[in-house]
């Protein structure tokens, strides 16, 4: 019985720590459609490339919490190890916060700032620190 | 179900806390711009609770309710002094000075090798108690759904009390109230922490929901939607605010093909039904005639 508790306690633990260790970043280039971007997820897990995971995407605007229900998408593998291809339908330029819900061989889910403009996106920076992923 | 609506429906689920906070001092006479600072409050303080020290999230819920309670009945010291629009111009300064201290919050510890908790305008990560018990969306959503079905009844059973007639009777006239013997101030104060609670409840579950938080999320443009949602379903039945948030969400929906240009087409909307109906959708004449005619 005491095993068998702490076997549970190990495993909540040890899992917390596997699902927070996955990094990812994002590049997003601008379609000839309003607010419609090609992106590109890498994910990493201990610097080496996180293949086979299965991601679906979302976003929603710091500003305007809930007020955008963009519309989520399955992203697909891309053409290296690690990479993933997305296409995002966002309604207005400006801060989103792009959520990627990891499911696969990682269980995650991460939150990526960035900020869309009329070419791309670039990770948010604020007050002076550097963009964290 | 799909994703999409599963998020749709969560997020109407999530304002709704709100609009039935915002409606709840409506009711009681007094128009707040600042809920959004006590949905804050509890998403900050559930958040911090769960990530951070390990509590179960029904026990971070009810302590953030506590503490959006407090918070609420402090702001409301002072403002519930002023009347109308000075009121609601109190209760937006007060709104707009807490969400520059969650910028200025900083409260972080090392979990599993991570810095976890607030970190002033880069926000709070690494809400995720929810998520790390593997509770799928269609699960949240439906315990989103149950606390508002239970907060909906607990509105609608006070409203047929006498404590909702006394309610509605400071709303309409607080001055032949007080010359009824009812302690106006008392009662609005009570009010205004019951309605602060109510958003913290909405605040824990929308940081578990989304596992970030930041204070831009809290800013003014929250509490208006809130108060609009509120106005726009109808101020005689706890039913009206979320009549609101599903029109608004639902017409904002529907309204696509505008892209960007559809919050200022709804923005319009809603101008247009308040010069019409005041009151809202479901006003007491509404609510009066349904009961008369369905009872």
């Amino acid at each position: 019985m005491v095993k068998s508790a702490l076997f549970l306690i190990f495993c909540f633990y040890a899992c917390s720590a596997f699902s927070q260790k996955v990094g990812a970043a994002l590049e997003c280039t601008a379609t000839r459609t309003d607010f419609i971007y090609d992106c590109v997820i890498r994910l990493s897990k201990g610097g080496e490339p996180l293949a086979g995971a299965q991601i679906t995407v979302g976003a929603d605007m710091p500003s305007m919490p809930m007020a955008h229900n963009v519309k989520p998408v399955k992203a697909k593998p891309g053409m290296k190890p690690g990479e993933y291809q997305a296409k995002l339908d966002l309604e207005m330029l400006g801060e989103w916060a792009v959520k990627l819900r990891l499911a696969g061989p990682v269980k995650d889910q991460l939150i990526l700032l960035y900020d869309f403009d009329e070419k791309g996106a670039r990770p948010v920076t604020r007050a002076g620190r550097p963009p964290r992923k | 179900m799909d994703d999409y609506v599963v998020g749709v429906l969560t997020n109407i689920g999530l304002f709704s806390f709100l609009a039935l906070s915002a409606y709840l001092l409506l009711i009681a006479g007094e128009m707040s711009f600042g809920q959004q600072a006590f949905f804050g409050v509890g998403a900050y303080s559930g958040g911090v609770l769960t990530a951070l020290y390990g509590l179960p999230l029904p026990i971070a819920a009810l302590a953030a309710m506590l503490v959006g309670a407090l918070a609420a009945f402090l702001v409301g010291l002072p403002t519930l002094r002023l009347r109308g629009l000075y009121f609601a111009m109190a209760t937006l300064a007060a709104a707009e000075m807490a969400r520059i201290l969650f910028e200025l919050y900083r409260f972080q510890r090392e979990i599993d090798g991570e810095l976890v908790g607030p970190d002033g305008t880069q926000g709070f990560r690494g809400i995720r108690w929810i998520f790390e018990r593997g509770v799928e969306p269609e699960g949240y959503l439906a315990l989103v759904w149950g606390l508002l079905l239970i907060a909906l009844v607990f509105f609608l059973l006070v409203e047929r009390s006498r404590l909702g007639a006394t309610l509605r009777a400071i709303g309409q006239d607080p001055e032949l109230a007080r010359s009824c013997g009812i302690s106006v101030e008392r009662f609005k104060l009570g009010v205004a922490a019951a309605a602060g609670a109510l958003a913290a409840l909405g605040g824990v579950l929308f940081a578990h929901h989304n596992t970030y938080i930041e204070p831009r999320n809290f800013d003014i443009m929250l509490g208006v939607h809130s108060l609009a949602y509120a106005l726009i379903g109808g101020l005689g039945t706890a039913v009206g605010p979320l009549l609101g948030v599903v029109l608004d969400i639902g017409a904002l929906e529907g309204s696509r093909v505008f892209q960007g240009y559809r919050m200022i087409a709804f923005g319009g909307l809603v101008a247009v039904l308040l010069i019409f109906r005041p009151r809202g959708l479901l006003d007491e004449k509404v609510v009066h005639w349904l009961r008369a005619r369905f009872s």
